[in-house]
């Protein structure tokens, strides 16, 4: 499904390099739901962007569905966005002028969904998060954990094939962070969705099946968890 | 897909709209307006100034061509048969013998030096409009004698502070004044009216019939020069050369020849200040509203990358972003054309007063087709280079970058 060879990805700030990955590599299966995880600054949300096809390696293979995606245009990555991958953004990343409900909707409706269909695909997501009641409400109305609940919303409503979640609990407490943590796990167990996140909480690994441990830009570790 | 990209993007340009800054929504069509005023406003008065010299002088001054002496004389002979002449040209109206002289006007202990018009009124009526315009007493006619028409600016009032220019100080229809022809005869003749054409030149005359002037100069047959009213105005360079076609040898001379040096000059450098005016508005027009525009935009960059990164098409962003300022440039054309219009309204309730006259504002097409396309082609393109920079820029700058 994932196939990540050699990755690296340098900033260069004037003379200053931070070498943010230096080569990484793993493969990730159809149906795994894998974890991320490393002290702040190891590099998980530039890996997670980098495979979310939202930001370029500086160097390094990626191929996603066997598709080599390091050769796409600007275009072809956000089509391939929209049609396969779902991003939870570590700081939400939401559309300020629209509502909870067409935030969760806009990526269905740009695929061309049925109005119907996307509506109530949308409105089913939210109740799962537990933020139904909230669905005509704006962003600045809500609290963080649920601005995350609604990312959260968002990135499924395409069903994708891949789903990034980059400390999509940061902000939850124990109980919606289960909440949360189980609903993914139902969709992996059940629909076999594909899930990579990124975590740092210790008691999270109980719902993956494996975890990969990132130490200043490199994978340090890879452990199986026992679920 | 085509379709589905401009629904999204009309939905999201929608959305901004209903939900963006009022403020910055109201601003924004407020500057174009008054952006779109401007640009309208200075070329509809100056038109209105030219519009008016053309037909202040066709109607007041000159009619459309005046034929004058010919070569090395001073006066015209003969001016009954040539008169015949040009009233059997199927394009004349009518046309006006007038001769024109220096003369000195006393009344009480006021004197005033001007000229002093002779003309036949029955003629001059189908030829100007001086006889339409008489504020006080009556217009001349053709029999009389010992009457005057005075100019308004030459009568002047009893208070002389309310004077435009010195005067004879007020004397009253039906009160007399004395007038010294310039071969030295003075007479004492009844003021019959008083004219206000509004036109400078035309109310400093005085005015007598033909008749009396020949009898005080002891001539007939005479005059300084003849107006002529065409059927159209506009084409005095062909009238001019239609009369000489039919055998004028007097000199003929378009009102814009006739008027000459200063009003001409006037007219070009109107021409002149509308052009640069208009360029220099147009400049700012386009600044203003790009730097407004563009601000507004740019703003969005965080929402642009959010968007791209949920997987919207670029285009389908800029689409958005061009289809706001579309909406921006309609409401703003259109409250620039309620203000335009209430401003034109007002001007032609309260004209401005000029030398020449009250000016209207003439409201050409022209100027209001320029301003509402440079409206919408800035628009669009301030619109446009900044969405499709930051829809461009890679994903993460966008939606961490500044702003
Ligand atoms: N745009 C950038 N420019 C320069 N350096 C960057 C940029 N983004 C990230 N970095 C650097 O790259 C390194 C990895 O950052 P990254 O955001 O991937 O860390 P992280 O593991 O997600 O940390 P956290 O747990 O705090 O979210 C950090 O040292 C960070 O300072
Ligand atoms: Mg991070």
């Amino acid at each position: 499904m994932i196939n990540a060879t050699d990755i690296s990805r340098v900033y260069r700030m004037g003379l200053v390099e931070v070498h943010a990955l230096s080569g990484v590599s793993f493969d990730i299966g159809k149906g795994e739901f894998v974890g991320i995880v490393g002290a702040s600054g190891s590099g998980k949300s530039t890996l997670l962007h980098i495979l979310g096809l939202l930001d370029l390696p500086t160097s390094g293979f990626l191929s996603i569905n066997g598709i080599d995606v390091s050769a796409m245009n600007d275009d072809e990555r956000t089509e391939f966005r929209l049609n396969n991958l779902g991003y939870v953004f570590q700081d939400y990343a939401l559309v300020q002028e629209l509502t909870v409900l067409e935030n969760v909707s806009l990526p269905a409706m740009m695929r061309g969904t049925p109005r119907d269909e996307y509506l109530h695909k949308s409105e089913e997501l939210l109740n799962q998060v537990g933020l139904i009641h909230r669905m005509h409400h704006r962003q600045y109305e809500l609290s963080g954990g649920e601005q995350q609940r609604v990312a959260i919303a968002r990135s499924l409503i395409n069903s994708p094939t891949l789903l990034f979640a980059d400390e999509p609990c940061a902000n939850l407490d124990t109980k919606s962070s289960r909440n949360i943590l189980e609903l993914f796990q139902k969709l992996n167990a059940e629909l076999s969705q594909t899930i990579i996140m990124v975590t740092h909480e210790e008691w999270h690994e109980a719902y993956m099946c494996r975890v990969l441990v990132l130490t200043d830009g490199k994978v340090a570790d890879q452990r199986a968890c026992k679920r | 897909m085509k379709f589905q990209k401009i629904s999204v993007a009309l939905f999201l340009a929608g959305k901004s709209i209903q939900r963006g800054n009022r403020f910055t929504f109201i601003l924004t069509v407020t500057i174009m307006a008054l952006v779109f005023v401007n640009l309208v406003f200075l070329p509809s008065i100056i038109s209105g100034v030219v519009v008016n010299f053309n037909t202040q002088s066709i109607d007041y001054s000159f009619g459309n061509l005046i034929i004058e002496p010919r070569e090395k004389q001073v006066v015209i002979t003969n001016v009954y048969s040539l008169k015949r002449k040009l009233d059997q040209i199927p394009e004349v109206i009518g046309s006006s013998p007038r001769t024109q002289i220096g003369a000195t006007y006393r009344y009480k202990d006021n004197t005033q030096s001007g000229p002093l018009i002779a003309l036949s009124p029955k003629s001059d009526m189908e030829v100007t409009k001086i006889g339409t315009k008489v504020k006080e007493g009556y217009f001349l006619e053709d029999t009389d004698t010992d009457s005057i028409v005075l100019g308004t600016t030459l009568t002047g009032n009893q208070d002389s502070r309310l004077d435009k220019s010195d005067s004879l100080g007020g004397p009253q229809v039906g009160e007399r004044i004395s007038v010294t022809f310039s071969n030295g005869v003075t007479r004492d003749l009844v003021v019959k009216g008083i004219l206000d054409s509004g036109v400078y030149n035309v109310d400093l005359a005085g005015y007598v019939t033909t008749r009396e002037m020949e009898q005080v100069l002891g001539v007939k047959d005479e005059a300084s020069s003849i107006l002529v009213k065409m059927r159209e105005n506009g084409k005095e360079e062909y009238y001019k050369n239609l009369l000489m076609q039919y055998g004028v040898q007097e000199k003929v001379r378009t009102y814009k020849e006739k008027a000459g040096g200063f009003v001409n000059d006037a007219v070009t450098a109107f021409e002149i200040i509308n052009t640069i005016s208009t360029g220099v508005s147009l400049v700012i027009a386009t600044v203003v509203t790009f730097i407004v525009i563009f601000i507004n935009t740019v703003n969005k960059r965080r929402q642009i990358g959010i968007l791209k990164a949920i997987g919207i098409n670029k285009r389908v962003i800029v689409y958005s972003y061009v289809l706001q300022v579309l909406v921006i440039a309609t409401c703003g054309t259109i409250l620039g054309l309620a203000l335009a219009g209430l401003l034109v309204m007002y001007l032609n309730i309260n004209p401005l007063i000029f030398p020449g006259g009250a000016v209207y504002p003439v409201v050409e097409p022209g100027p209001f087709i320029r301003s509402t396309i440079s409206l919408y082609l800035v628009s669009i393109i301030s619109g446009f280079i900044p969405s499709y920079n930051t829809a461009n820029e890679p994903i993460l700058e966008a939606i961490r970058g500044p702003a």
